[in-house]
């Protein structure tokens, strides 16, 4: 699977309140959802405004800590975020992205993408390419049975065809 | 083999090693008032009225937003309700408190079972050995149907913990000092066993409180195993061999601390890693005080509050609100004449639940308050936009809250 679209670069901790704050938890509707997304770090005008379907989020360290909610990433995915590149992962958050089909890779060298950089990914390979700068850098990426599940579409479709 | 592995081999029937991927029987699936009409709404569109796994090993709580506070949560409840009577699982409604207790009080958990739910700090599961994992709702959805979830087996670290404690210093002091040496990331995808003295001493709320908070370490799960007093508490008569480590276990890396010296600890906003000796920061003047929490909500931690705010008062200007976790935790309260000490301070005392860990219970801030809390959490937001929260133990909020400012209860 190759995943290529432009950067919204963010820093270490973002929690699960910046991503999806707690006051839209009662929501239901994805859509709705996704209006809210990000909402909670110090981007969230631009980011509503200026997204576009396709982009990628780039993150430091332990990216999605905080609570379980997976509206942190369906907003994120509804919204049009193509795939999250971190240099970690909140544990929770990252099996939540897995299990609704949001693609994430792990990579440590963040610090020389610039936001608006052009990211291209093998979420098979690793290989991470920034088209701007010409450099390519190697990410970790997820286990086969996380691939197969992303692959799916996601876990309850992949359990529903298992069965 | 360490608990984790013994744990995972036995519920994957293979033999696991740190780093596999791996599918678990599960032995209970939680999931409560938020989140839960979400789990069933994504279950009935993939599975519709298909029966869950098994009708006993899924139980609903309500634990948050209780009662419900305004229609769209009444409909989410009775949404649950239905569910639960069509699928024939039980069902702790309004009048119960905060899932993790109430499972552990009517004994459907036992150590070294694997439990999900919809709850980030099911992982407090571990102060009895159990494996307890907080997941989203599309994982509990798939558990209900299947009876499995898929884990990625973790590496263990050991924390031993030694020394005889101070005077009003507890098991939140412990962990909030073990937090700001590991950080809030440093158990990622890790399991904890703590160990040592000090922890082998504690009872079972204060094995809850220092379990609970292994979350905001970001690890998985961490362990402290029953000791027979515990196993006697909880009613069980177990063997422990499943939830022992063995001599040969390995390691990813082992922490020693000594707690003779330790005092009184804080969290400052705006995360649970920003621990100072609560003498540092003392004179702070705060709006409200919160006890309460899945962290710190239980019988002892209130005890621990009334010893300080017996014949006290509040101080005027200052709120102090307190949840008791779960109903019994009330009642022994009311019998043990707490809830007068409570009122006649000029305390809330509001119904079992899990209160103020999150927007959306009464209590919220306001911007530019401040509020000492014995919860887990002080993120950013989380209780108030522009709020600031101090996360500290019982007996720290209960001085605070009689002097109005920040205080050691050593010095009250």
């Amino acid at each position: 699977m190759i995943i290529k679209g432009r950067i919204w670069k963010f820093g270490d901790d973002i929690d699960t309140d910046q991503i999806y704050p707690g006051k839209y938890l009662p929501l239901t509707d994805k859509s709705e959802m996704a209006k809210h997304a990000m909402e909670g770090t110090n981007r969230a005008e631009e980011f509503r405004k200026d997204l576009r379907s396709g982009d990628i989020i780039v993150a430091g360290k332990n990216f999605g800590c905080g609570s379980s909610r997976e509206h942190a990433p369906v907003s994120i995915k509804e919204a049009g975020i193509a795939c999250v590149v971190a240099q970690s992962f909140a544990r929770i958050f990252r099996r939540n992205a897995v299990n609704i089909g949001l693609p994430i890779i792990q990579m440590r060298e963040i610090g020389e993408i610039q936001d608006g950089d052009i990211l291209q990914i093998n979420l098979e390979t690793g290989v991470i390419e920034n088209l701007t700068s010409k450099k390519v850098y190697s990410g970790t990426p997820c286990s086969k049975l996380e691939l197969e599940i992303m692959k799916a579409g996601g876990l309850l479709r992949y359990l529903k065809e298992a069965r | 083999m360490t608990i984790i592995e013994k744990i995972f081999s036995r519920a994957s029937g293979n033999e696991v090693r740190p780093g596999d991927y791996i599918w678990a029987a599960l032995d209970l699936v939680v999931m409560r008032d938020f989140g839960g009409p979400n789990v069933v709404r994504e279950y009935q569109s993939y599975f519709d009225n298909n029966k869950v796994f098994d009708s006993k090993k899924v139980v609903i709580t309500f634990d948050l937003h209780i009662p419900a506070r305004d229609e769209r949560v009444a409909r989410n409840q009775n949404l649950l309700r239905k569910f639960a009577r069509e699928q024939n699982v039980r069902l702790f409604d309004v009048n119960n408190g905060i899932g993790q207790h109430i499972i552990i009080e009517q004994g459907l958990v036992r150590p070294g079972d694997v439990v999900v739910g919809t709850d980030s700090h099911m992982n407090l599961l571990g102060g009895i050995g159990v494996a307890g994992f907080g997941m989203g709702t599309t994982d509990i959805a798939g558990a209900m149907f299947k009876g499995r979830a898929w884990f990625r087996v973790p590496t263990t670290i050991k924390v031993i913990v030694n020394g005889g404690l101070q005077e009003f210093v507890g098991a939140k002091d412990v962990i909030l000092f073990i937090l700001k040496k590991l950080g809030t990331d440093g158990a990622l995808n890790r399991a904890i066993e703590f160990y040592g003295e000090t922890i082998e001493r504690m009872n079972l709320e204060q094995r809850i409180t220092i379990a609970s908070m292994v979350t905001e370490m970001s690890g998985d799960i961490g362990f402290i195993t029953p000791s027979a007093e515990i196993l006697q508490f909880l009613g069980l008569n177990t063997n422990l061999d499943g939830i022992v480590a063995d001599p040969e276990a390995q390691y990813e890396a082992v922490y020693e601390f000594s707690v003779t010296q330790l005092e009184p600890q804080i969290a400052c906003p705006h995360s649970p890693d920003n621990v100072k000796n609560v003498r540092e920061v003392a004179g702070i003047k705060v709006d409200q005080v919160f006890i309460g929490s899945c962290t710190n909500g239980r019988f002892e931690d209130l005890k621990a509050a009334s010893l300080l705010l017996k014949g006290k008062k509040v101080k005027s200007g200052v709120r102090l609100i307190i949840v008791p976790a779960t109903m019994a935790v009330a009642q022994k309260a009311l019998t043990e004449g707490l809830y007068e000490i409570f009122l006649s301070a000029g305390a809330v005392v509001t119904n079992p639940g899990c209160a103020l860990c999150t927007t959306g219970h009464p209590g919220i801030l306001a911007p530019g308050e401040v509020m000492v809390s014995t919860s887990n959490r002080n993120f950013i937001g989380k209780l108030g936009k522009g709020a600031m929260v101090y996360l500290a133990s019982p007996a720290t909020a209960a001085a605070t809250a009689i002097k109005g400012v920040i205080c050691d209860p050593r010095d009250l």
